[in-house]
């Protein structure tokens, strides 16, 4: 433990469980949005029907989706306050300025066009809804690059100073646009992409598995996974970017991603050593057991083939992170990333042989099953990501400015308990709740019956679009309040 | 209290703008969700489960735009006044995680009910509930703020008392007050909602005459509490502008008697407006008895802001992206302007 005290540890538990099970739905709404001005954009260039089929199919997940990620977020805002209050004030004059920018500048920004989106079917025309689709998409990543400042800023705290026990900002710029914050949001905006092409092409993947609307769903199959054919081996260079960017910046951070304790070996030449696997001891400062290959660490971290990389021995124990959750969350996500990646080749090498055809996939169905299953991955990466960098960053809030003890709240140990055990159930019951639904709507299928909506119509909206039965009946709900 | 007064430095005048922009959001969201959680109230001393969802068709299309409000003034508190957003925050730590679990658990029910056959009574449930908790701990949380809280000593001062320090005869009076209103405030929705031949706009002016004397006495007796119990409250109303309490309290009476009448004309509409008035007069007044404290005896405005820089940046950001939120926003409002009778629910997903 790098902090005695379980006050602070719960309220790291505390904060850990609320993001975690926020993080689930943000990244699948930038990268489905973006992908819904695609289809959309496809449909008003080919006037094809299936694309609007396909659009109106994934916008409904995208609404499950969106609904989840604003049940949880709500709690996230008024987390920082409450869980780490000391941190709130302190770094508010630029952290609380961030986030309020995230939630005017991106949040109001969003949720005015997501109305326009969902239900400005048939009252606006289509390329003011095609523009609509494009403001959720772009006022998404806007709130995404926010959040990345902040958080950023706690990586490599640039652009401050410490006055009367306040975090004053210097410099905007280079608060706003510090080290890691360059490298760490295109790290993350990728990661939306991915979440969001996997999850269209699983769900493209077995619409075609099932024989259901194949032939329709092959175009958001083709569509997504080539887009990964880039997106996925970009994600692992940046990666590498960003790692090279922590190793520069946070390079305890990264000797704890590591497990790599000792800057030098016995002989007195750097350690280059690359831990495939190892359980580290952090008492004693050392792994009781490790499978190390030579010249790796040296090569990932500074692309050469010997050079000194700080071990965690460079530090005072007081300042050392955890080892075991970043050594081994790094690693999963790693190995997500370069399993995706395969998956995309496969995909691109079964195009160029000429068998990527809805009855060639079909009859050797080995492909669609691992695409149905790999949806899986990104979701894990993007946990273990943040939880490499989060845990990482230990025992610093604000990395080598504020202690994560010294940020905390001073809170009742039953209070943080309870606060644990209620948010447990509530989350769990919104992630049941959506993933349940996405299945649902899934197994139903897009609807191939309803009228294609094209532009503004006289009688836009009708009764029959809500799902009660006194609406079967044909007695209306509602009658226009007048004054 | 000096450099309080200091109205020719330039500063000060932002802090006060933001001071009342971030009491004008949320009073805003008082006044949208407010109805929707009265509604929600409503639906549960009334066990028809067709007519708990025609409450939650009614608010599909709106409730989560009124929640946005209570992000804004989360962001909006922690980028202006960050002293209050972690001091407060932290003391009410208990009654907001009840607030946070209404909303997750209303959030939650609204959009299961929609997709669900078998279950769908534990959603009604659920709605019904969660809409409580979010009405009562929300009028804990105001009533503990006006308490105020002790503060630690030291550079930067934070809440340095126990975690139940909220919990008071006050607070939890508040609780029930806000309940009361909140119901009262469901009703009139209500009654604006259905049709007048339906069962449940009978049924709703019941509700609203009941709820309406209740929220009499108990705003009444929270007024007189607050006066008796609070010295910043009494200097005010008893003090030099004593006149200007009474023309206000006059003024709330004046719309008082309008809502009503309203409401006895069928006037559904209006009656909903005379309230959002009531309320948004009330929250005015209690803002201006605080002043210039932010936190009642604990934090003054002044000393919550966040340092000039800060507010600076924040306030020049915003006077870009607020024409512009507010043009799309009104393009939004206009394009939907004849939704009002026929709401198109999330239910096409069924």
């Amino acid at each position: 433990m790098i902090d005695p005290s379980l006050m602070t540890d719960l309220a790291r538990l505390d904060f850990a469980w609320i993001t975690s099970m926020h993080i689930l739905y943000p990244p699948l709404t930038i990268g489905l949005a973006t992908f819904l001005f695609f289809s959309e954009w496809r449909w008003l260039k080919t006037n094809d029907d299936e694309w609007y089929r396909l659009t109106r199919f994934f916008e409904k997940l995208f609404i499950i989706n969106f609904g989840a990620g604003v049940a949880t977020g709500i709690t996230m805002e008024m987390s920082f306050g409450i869980l780490f209050a000391p941190f709130s004030q302190a770094a508010g004059p630029f952290f609380g300025n961030i986030l309020g920018y995230e939630t005017i500048t991106a949040f109001m920004y969003e949720a005015g066009f997501i109305g326009l989106m969902i239900f400005g079917w048939g009252k606006i025309s289509k390329k003011m809804h095609l523009f609509a689709t494009f403001n959720v998409a772009f006022s998404s990543m806007l709130s995404a690059m926010w959040i990345l400042v902040a958080n950023s800023w706690m990586q490599t705290p640039t652009g401050v100073h410490l006055e009367k026990g306040l975090f004053l900002v210097d410099s905007w710029t280079h608060a706003i646009f510090n080290p890691n914050f360059l490298t760490a949001f295109p790290h993350m905006l990728i990661a939306c992409f991915e979440i969001g092409l996997f999850f269209v092409a699983s769900i493209s993947a077995w619409m075609i598995y099932k024989n259901r609307h194949a032939k329709m769903f092959m175009r958001t199959l083709t569509a997504s996974i080539m887009a990964l054919v880039i997106v996925a081996p970009l994600q692992v260079y940046m990666g590498d970017t960003l790692g090279r960017t922590v190793a520069k910046y946070d390079p305890a951070a990264l000797a704890a991603m590591e497990g790599h304790w000792h800057t030098y070996n016995a002989d007195g030449t750097p350690n280059t050593s690359w831990n495939v696997i190892a359980w580290p001891n952090e008492e004693k400062g050392t792994n009781d057991f490790q499978i190390a290959i030579p010249h790796v660490l040296s090569l990932l971290e500074d692309h050469k083939w010997v050079s000194t990389v700080p071990g965690l021995d460079q530090f005072k124990k007081a300042d050392r992170p955890p080892v075991v959750v970043p050594f081994y969350s790094f690693r999963i996500m790693a190995a997500a990333g370069a399993a995706l990646m395969l998956v995309a080749f496969w995909a691109l090498y079964l195009r160029l042989r000429g068998q990527f055809t809805v009855e060639k996939l079909q009859s050797r169905p080995w492909f669609l099953r691992i695409v149905i299953l790999s949806s899986i991955l990104p979701y894990l990466a993007v946990w273990t990501g943040w939880w490499t960098r989060e845990v990482a960053r230990q025992p610093w809030l604000i990395n080598g400015l504020m202690r994560t003890s010294e940020g905390v709240s001073q809170m009742s140990i039953g209070a943080e308990i309870v606060w644990f055990i209620g948010f447990m159930l509530f989350d769990i019951l919104v992630w049941f709740g959506a993933w349940y639904f996405f299945s649902k709507v899934i197994r139903k299928g897009p609807d191939m019956n309803a009228e294609v909506i094209h532009g503004i119509t006289p009688e836009p909206m009708h009764l029959g679009d809500m799902p009660h039965e006194e609406v079967a009946e044909g007695k209306p709900l509602f009658e226009r309040p007048t004054l | 209290m000096q450099h309080v007064m200091d109205f020719t430095n330039g500063d000060h005048w932002i802090t006060l703008v933001w001071w009342a922009l971030i009491g004008i959001f949320v009073v805003i969201y008082i006044i949208l969700d407010g109805s929707d959680l009265g509604a929600g109230i409503y639906s549960l001393f009334h066990s028809d489960s067709k007519e708990k969802g025609a409450i939650m068709a009614s608010m599909a299309g709106t409730w989560d735009a009124n929640e946005t409000w209570l992000v804004i003034v989360g962001g909006a508190l922690f980028g202006t006044f960050p002293m209050v957003y972690g001091s407060v925050f932290h003391y009410l730590m208990i009654p907001l995680m009840f607030v946070l679990w209404g909303i997750i658990l209303r959030a939650v029910s609204l959009e299961f009910h929609h997709y669900s056959k078998t279950s769908r009574k534990y959603w009604d449930w659920g709605f019904g509930i969660g809409s409580l908790m979010v009405a009562f701990f929300a009028g804990v949380s105001l009533g503990a703020f006006l308490q105020g809280f002790p503060m630690t000593k030291g550079e930067v001062p934070t809440f340095g008392g126990s975690y139940l320090e909220f919990l008071s005869p006050f607070s939890l009076w508040t609780g029930v007050t806000a309940t009361i209103a909140a119901s009262l405030a469901g009703g009139v929705y209500i009654r604006a909602r259905f049709e007048r031949n339906s069962d449940t706009y009978h049924k709703a002016l019941k509700w609203t005459n009941l709820m309406f004397y209740l929220a009499l006495v108990a705003i009444l007796s929270t007024v007189i509490w607050t006066f008796v119990q609070f010295p910043w409250a009494k200097s005010k109303w008893a003090g030099p502008y004593w006149w200007f309490f009474v023309l206000s309290g006059a003024v709330v009476l004046f719309a008082t008697w309008s809502m009503r009448r309203a409401s006895h004309q069928k006037r559904d509409v209006a009656a909903m407006v005379w309230l959002a008035i009531i309320v948004f007069i009330n929250f005015a007044i209690m803002m201006i008895t605080i002043f210039p404290w932010f936190v009642p005896n604990t934090i003054t405005i002044f000393d919550a802001a966040n340092p000039s820089n800060s507010t600076g940046a924040f306030t020049y950001s915003m006077l870009f992206f607020i024409p512009v939120m507010l043009s799309y926003n009104f393009y939004q409002a206009w394009v939907f302007r004849a939704r009002l009778g026929k709401l198109a629910g999330y239910g096409d997903h069924d």
